[in-house]
C-alpha cells in the first residue's frame, strides 16, 4: 500500500517536469494554434526549414556556438586537470585561500564579473571578438572543472605515475599512457557539464561580444520575447539535440580512446577497489 | 590512502595557468567593480573615494525592492526545489526497481539552457498557455483574460517557476547518489527495529543527506540570485530583479552613472559571498553537532 502509493506519487511529479518538454516538440511543428485549442490547428515544418535553410543565420550561429564551447572546454579542461592535480595530491602555503577563489564563480554573479571586467576588455581589445568570448565563459565552468579532477586526483594519487617514470617514461609518456586514461572518467563528466554551460550562455556572451558574436542563445532570445512560439521553439529543439548529440559525442570519443588505453587504467581500478 | 605531497615550487606550477585567468578576468573584475563602486574611475575623469553611491544606491526605492524582490524569488524557488528534489530521490531510492529510463529523462531539464526554460513556463502558463487553455477546456474560465497573470507579474511567480523547474531535477540527482550509497543494512536494521518509512526518511535519510542538501540549495540560490536572463525574460518591470536593475543602470549612456551600477553589482557579490561564509559556519556547527551525539 505504502509502496504504490509512493510509486504515483514519483511517477506524478517526474511527469510534471518531463511533460512540458513536450510543449517544445509540438510548437516545434505547428504552423497555426489559435487560443484556446488543446491541440494544434496546423502543422508544418517551417520553423524548423527556417533554422536549416542553407547560409541562414542560425546555421552560421549554430556552427559559431559549437566552436567557441569547443575551445572553452579544451581550454578549461587543459588549465583544470593541473590545477586540480595540485589541490587534489600537494599540501603547500596557500591552498585554502587558492581553493576559495578557484569556486569562488559558481558563487559571485556572472553579471558583477562580467560588467567589471568589461571595460578592460575594451582597452585591450577583447569585446566583440571570439577570444574575448572563449576567456569570459572560461570563467563560471572553472568551477566544476576543479572540482571534479580535485576529487579525482584524491582518489587515484600518483604512485603509477611515479612507478612509470622509475621505468623510464617521460613527463609527455607518462601523461600521455597513465594519468590520461585514470583520469578519463572525470574528463568525461567535466568535459559535457563545461561544453551544456558555455553552450548555453547568454548575458556574458552578450555584453562581451557586444553583438558582434552571434551564437545559438542570441539569436533565440528575440523569438522568446516577442512570443513568437513557433521560431522559439524550433531553437529550443535544435539547441536540445544538439547538446544532447556533443554530450554522446563527447561520451563515445573518449571511451573510445579509453578502452583502446584500457591495459594500464584497468589495471589501477582493480587494484584499487579491493 | 596516500599522504598529501609536500612540495615547494610543483603545484604552484601546476595552478598557474588556471590561476592566471581567474586573476584577470575575476579578481580583476572584482576588483575593478569595487573601485568603480566606490567612485574612483579614472577613464571618466572620478577621482574622490566615497560612499555616497552606496547610500544613494540603498536609499533609492527600485534599488530596495529589487533587492527583496530577488530574495524572495530565490529563496522561495530554491526551497520548492529543493522540497520537490529530495522527495523525489526519497521515493526513487525506496522503488524495488531502479527507473532507469526515468531518471535519464529526468536529467533532461538540467542540460536545458535557463532561456528555454523561461520559454516553457510561458507556453504554459501565460494567459494564452496551455494550463489556461485546459481552464477553457475544463470551463474553469471562459477567455484568457481570466486566468491569473502568472508572467511579468509583480510577484514574480513566472521565474520562480522556471527556477522550480531547473533546480529540481538538480538537487534530485545529487541526493539521489547520496541516498543510493547509504547502507541498505541500516535501512534493513531500522524496519526490523520497528522503524516505518516516514521514521527511515526523517532519522537516516535526512540527516546522512542533510550536507549535500545544503551545499546544492546554496550554489542554486546563488545562481538565482546572480543571474540575469530569467528574470529579464519573465519578470515585470515593476519590481526588477537586481541583476537585471544592475544592467539597465550600466547601459544609461550617462557614464556617471557607472558607480551605481557597480555599488549594485557589490550587493549583489557581497549577498553571495555571506551566503557561503554562512553555509561554512552552518555545516561546521553541524559536523561538531553530529559528533557531539
Amino acid at each position: 500500500m505504502e509502496r504504490s502509493l509512493s510509486r504515483i506519487l514519483l511517477i506524478i511529479l517526474s511527469l510534471s517536469l518531463i511533460l512540458p518538454l513536450l510543449m517544445i516538440l509540438m510548437w516545434s511543428v505547428t504552423v497555426s494554434w489559435p487560443f484556446p485549442e488543446i491541440f494544434p490547428r496546423e502543422l508544418g515544418l517551417r520553423g524548423l526549414r527556417t533554422i536549416f535553410q542553407p547560409g541562414s543565420r542560425a546555421l552560421d550561429s549554430l556552427i559559431t556556438s559549437i566552436r567557441i564551447s569547443v575551445f572553452v572546454t579544451i581550454l578549461t579542461l587543459a588549465i583544470t586537470i593541473p590545477g586540480g592535480k595540485a589541490l587534489g595530491l600537494y599540501e603547500f602555503p596557500g591552498k585554502g585561500f587558492i581553493k576559495i577563489i578557484v569556486l569562488a564563480p559558481l558563487i559571485v554573479s556572472p553579471v558583477a564579473i562580467g560588467m567589471g571586467i568589461h571595460g578592460t576588455f575594451i582597452r585591450l581589445g577583447l569585446t566583440n571578438t571570439e577570444l574575448g568570448v572563449i576567456l569570459i565563459h572560461i570563467v563560471p565552468v572553472i568551477p566544476y572543472g576543479i572540482r571534479i579532477f580535485t576529487n579525482i586526483f584524491e582518489l587515484v594519487g600518483d604512485q603509477l605515475e611515479e612507478q612509470g617514470k622509475v621505468l623510464g617514461a617521460g613527463s609527455f609518456q607518462t601523461f600521455m599512457h597513465i594519468t590520461l586514461p585514470t583520469i578519463m572518467p572525470g574528463i568525461i563528466s567535466a568535459g559535457s557539464m563545461i561544453f551544456i554551460i558555455s553552450f548555453s550562455q547568454y548575458f556574458l556572451t552578450f555584453l562581451i561580444g557586444g553583438g558582434s558574436v552571434q551564437t545559438f542563445p542570441l539569436l533565440m532570445v528575440p523569438y522568446i520575447q516577442s512570443g513568437d512560439r513557433m521560431m522559439a521553439a524550433s531553437y529550443s529543439l535544435v539547441f536540445i539535440v544538439v547538446a544532447l548529440l556533443a554530450l554522446l559525442g563527447i561520451e563515445k570519443m573518449l571511451r573510445l580512446y579509453y578502452s583502446k588505453n584500457s591495459g594500464i587504467a584497468g589495471v589501477f581500478y582493480t587494484k584499487n577497489s579491493d | 590512502m596516500f599522504q598529501l605531497k609536500k612540495s615547494s615550487i610543483k603545484p604552484y606550477i601546476y595552478l598557474l595557468p588556471v590561476m592566471s585567468i581567474l586573476i584577470f578576468v575575476f579578481t580583476l573584475g572584482l576588483g575593478i567593480s569595487i573601485l568603480q563602486s566606490l567612485g574612483y574611475h579614472p577613464g571618466i575623469g572620478l577621482y574622490e573615494v566615497t560612499l555616497d553611491y552606496y547610500r544613494e544606491v540603498f536609499q533609492s526605492a527600485g534599488f530596495f525592492s529589487g533587492l527583496i524582490f530577488s530574495l524572495r524569488v530565490s529563496m522561495i524557488s530554491t526551497v520548492i526545489a529543493a522540497v520537490i528534489g529530495v522527495s523525489l530521490a526519497y521515493l526513487l531510492v525506496m522503488q524495488k526497481k531502479d527507473y532507469r529510463g526515468l531518471q535519464a529523462l529526468l536529467k533532461l531539464p538540467i542540460i536545458v539552457p535557463h532561456l528555454v526554460a523561461a520559454f516553457l513556463i510561458f507556453t504554459l502558463f501565460s494567459q494564452s498557455g496551455m494550463i489556461a487553455r485546459l481552464g477553457v477546456l475544463l470551463g474553469i474560465i471562459e477567455e484568457s483574460r481570466d486566468f491569473p497573470a502568472l508572467i511579468f507579474d509583480s510577484q514574480g511567480i513566472g521565474i520562480i517557476l522556471a527556477y522550480v523547474w531547473k533546480g529540481t531535477p538538480f538537487i534530485f540527482l545529487i541526493v539521489y547518489q547520496v541516498l543510493r550509497s547509504i547502507e541498505q543494512d541500516m535501512v534493513e536494521a531500522a524496519r526490523n527495529l520497528g522503524a516505518r518509512g516516514s521514521d527511515v526518511f526523517f532519522w537516516i535519510f535526512l540527516p546522512l543527506s542533510l550536507p549535500s542538501v545544503f551545499s546544492t540549495f546554496i550554489i542554486l540560490f546563488a545562481f538565482s540570485f546572480g543571474s540575469y536572463e530569467i528574470p529579464f525574460l519573465l519578470g515585470p518591470t515593476t519590481p526588477r530583479a537586481l541583476p537585471v536593475l544592475a544592467y539597465i543602470e550600466y547601459t544609461n549612456p550617462d557614464w556617471t552613472n557607472r558607480p551605481y551600477a557597480m555599488a549594485m553589482n557589490m550587493v549583489l557579490a557581497g549577498i553571495s559571498v555571506m551566503l557561503v561564509w554562512l553555509y561554512h559556519w552552518v555545516f561546521k556547527r553541524y559536523q561538531h553537532h553530529r559528533k557531539g551525539r
